[in-house]
């Protein structure tokens, strides 16, 4: 044994070494009692029934009771379960004589590698399986699964499943394997494992809402829509019954857009339904430029003709980019630089 | 309503790129698809489609779609591959200009043409093409080199090395090639919706300086064909 000198910055505890700090259960116990007392004097102070106090009812009660003019959404007071402010993290991997319990602690990512096995352990199964039928020539139709409404699990939700950091590498890795065991013919259990490594996507369309359609004074149906572009805002009233006449602004459209590729804009959304002559707009449009207003305009005018049109209609439209409204904006000059991109002449002195 | 993700300047896209700055980034969520603005392909009815039209359809009514741009659109007189070579034509974001020359191109083209049927004999008229579209078509398809060469440095030396191309790079190099002939070898007082008819009326019959430059190509890869093995992809 031999004196080694030190000095006492290097005798204090290097904080930053053992990681984010880590809560023990009776420490989030005791935050989720604390929480439930706190919910229940809110609803007192609100003069609200303690028992029916709900998340949104407290977030309500805080912005009443503590207003706060910071920007920063998650910079205001806030209430909320502890569960959902305390990250979820791992308990201690090592019993009392410090040995690991998992047998894969030493790899650094035991969830990740443990869960690797498993897939691939039932891979094999799989493969197994498939060339028993194949031996007794059982091997039945392929039943394609709809591949379309659902996807697979993303890296950040795959994270918080194993409660590891995961690599980009790690995350493809896993997922070509779940691509691989779709490919083979799954039993009932293997279609659950599968399934837990999935989420439904709901189909686009239910996102849209069509508005039902208005009448005026003289019995012809029309509906209103709201385009936006740039800096160019539009609003659209298209009318049932028309001959296709267009006003811009009080103006006809051929003295308004004298340009052929504008006008051609404003009528897509009409060419594409086969409605050219059937209707008739009148729309008011400020800001932007000739190309921004002709871009706003078609797109308040596609949201008018939603109402008139047939759910699967509505689907195309959006399908032909017809309902997105365009988020491509004007990108800022930065400083040290000439324009958003163009850099100074660079001169070699 | 799929609203895309406006997103502030700072923010980066998602992390199939980690630890590399994006230059090249868009405005759109990496999840939005190209829009299909072709109107017969939603008209036919379920049963006409193909299996692979049918996933794809099934596919896109769940993803989030980007939004047609000015130049597209699903009339008959719109076309692709005139809307790329207008914008190659178009100088300081003139595009009012750009399109005024290319229609009066297209309509330079119609007029000889015609004036050629009009002349001929009986049996020839059948074969005089009188739809400027097409024959830019044709003339476009005949100005696209099969290979092209590329400078690979070994061992301090610079060789050119003969490489099959691409579609995108076949079609960019012939649109560019036509134009930089019509913008430099023209004299000072034709303008250039008439060069330009006349160089596309030339390739269309596979003549013409542009032809020419395609076959010197051809030649020198022809020429270098010895070093091809330099090529590893």
């Amino acid at each position: 044994l031999r004196l080694i000198y030190t000095t006492t910055a290097m005798q204090s505890k290097n904080i930053g070494a053992s990681g984010p700090e880590k809560y023990t259960e009776e420490f989030i116990e005791k935050q989720i009692q604390e929480f439930n007392l706190g919910k229940r004097h809110l609803a007192n102070m609100m003069g609200e029934d303690p028992e029916t106090f709900t998340q949104e009812d407290i977030d309500r009660a805080v912005a009443y009771l503590f207003p706060s003019g910071l920007f920063d959404k998650r910079a205001r007071p806030m209430m909320k379960h502890p569960t959902e402010i305390f990250p979820e993290q791992r308990k201690i991997q090592w019993g009392e004589d410090g040995r690991p319990f998992h047998f894969l602690f030493y790899t650094g990512k035991q969830s990740y590698y443990s869960l690797m096995h498993e897939t691939y352990e039932k891979l094999l199964n799989l493969q197994k399986y498939q060339d028993q039928l194949l031996a007794q020539d059982l091997l039945s139709q392929k039943e394609k699964r709809n591949l379309s409404g659902s996807r697979w699990l993303t890296k950040i939700e795959l994270e918080e499943m194993l409660l590891e950091k995961l690599s980009d590498d790690d995350y493809s890795r896993f997922i070509q394997l779940l691509e691989k065991m779709m490919t083979l013919p799954c039993g009932d259990t293997e279609e659950k494992y599968i399934q837990k490594f999935s989420k439904e996507v709901a189909a686009q369309l239910k996102k849209v809402d069509i508005e039902p359609l208005k009448y005026d004074e003289r019995g012809v149906a029309f509906s209103t829509g709201k385009g936006v572009r740039k800096t160019a805002r539009a609003t659209a009233v298209v009318y049932d019954k028309g001959t296709g006449k267009i006003t811009v602004n009080g103006i006809d459209v051929l003295h308004y857009f004298p340009v052929l590729q504008d006008r051609e804009q404003l009528l897509f959304p009409f060419q594409f339904l086969d409605r050219v002559g059937k209707h008739d707009m009148v729309c008011t449009v400020s800001g932007g430029g000739r190309s921004a207003q002709a871009g706003a305009i078609r797109l308040a005018s596609a949201k008018a003709l939603k109402s008139f049109v047939t759910e699967k209609e509505v689907e195309f439209l959006r399908q032909a980019g017809l309902l997105t409204p365009d988020p491509r904006v004007r990108e800022r000059k930065k400083p040290g630089q000439e324009g958003a991109r163009r850099k100074f002449t660079w001169k070699k002195r | 309503m799929a609203a895309p993700s406006a997103a502030g300047l700072s923010r980066r896209l998602r992390a199939w790129l980690p630890r590399l700055m994006q230059v090249r980034w868009s405005r759109y969520n990496p999840n939005y698809v190209e829009p299909e603005v072709n109107k017969e392909l939603y008209q036919k009815p379920s049963e006409e489609l193909s299996e692979e039209e049918k996933e794809k359809m099934d596919l896109r009514a769940v993803l989030p779609i980007k939004a047609a741009p000015p130049s597209l659109s699903s009339s008959v007189f719109s076309d692709p591959m005139v809307s790329k070579f207008t914008n190659m034509m178009m100088k300081h974001g003139n595009k009012v200009l750009a399109r005024s020359l290319m229609s009066q191109t297209l309509e330079a083209i119609k007029r000889k043409q015609l004036e050629k049927y009009h002349k001929a004999p009986e049996e020839e008229k059948e074969k005089i093409e009188c739809n400027p579209y097409v024959i830019f078509h044709q003339a476009l398809k005949n100005c696209q080199p099969i290979i092209g060469l590329c400078s690979i440095t070994r061992g301090g030396k610079t060789y050119q090395v003969p490489v099959p191309l691409k579609d995108n790079r076949k079609r960019f190099l012939a649109m560019k090639w036509l134009i930089t002939e019509c913008r430099e070898n023209k004299n000072r007082r034709t303008l250039m919706p008439e060069k330009l008819s006349q160089e596309l009326l030339q390739a269309f019959n596979n003549e013409g300086p542009i032809i020419k430059k395609k076959h010197t190509l051809h030649k020198m890869a022809e020429a270098n064909r010895a070093y091809a093995h330099f090529r590893w992809w």
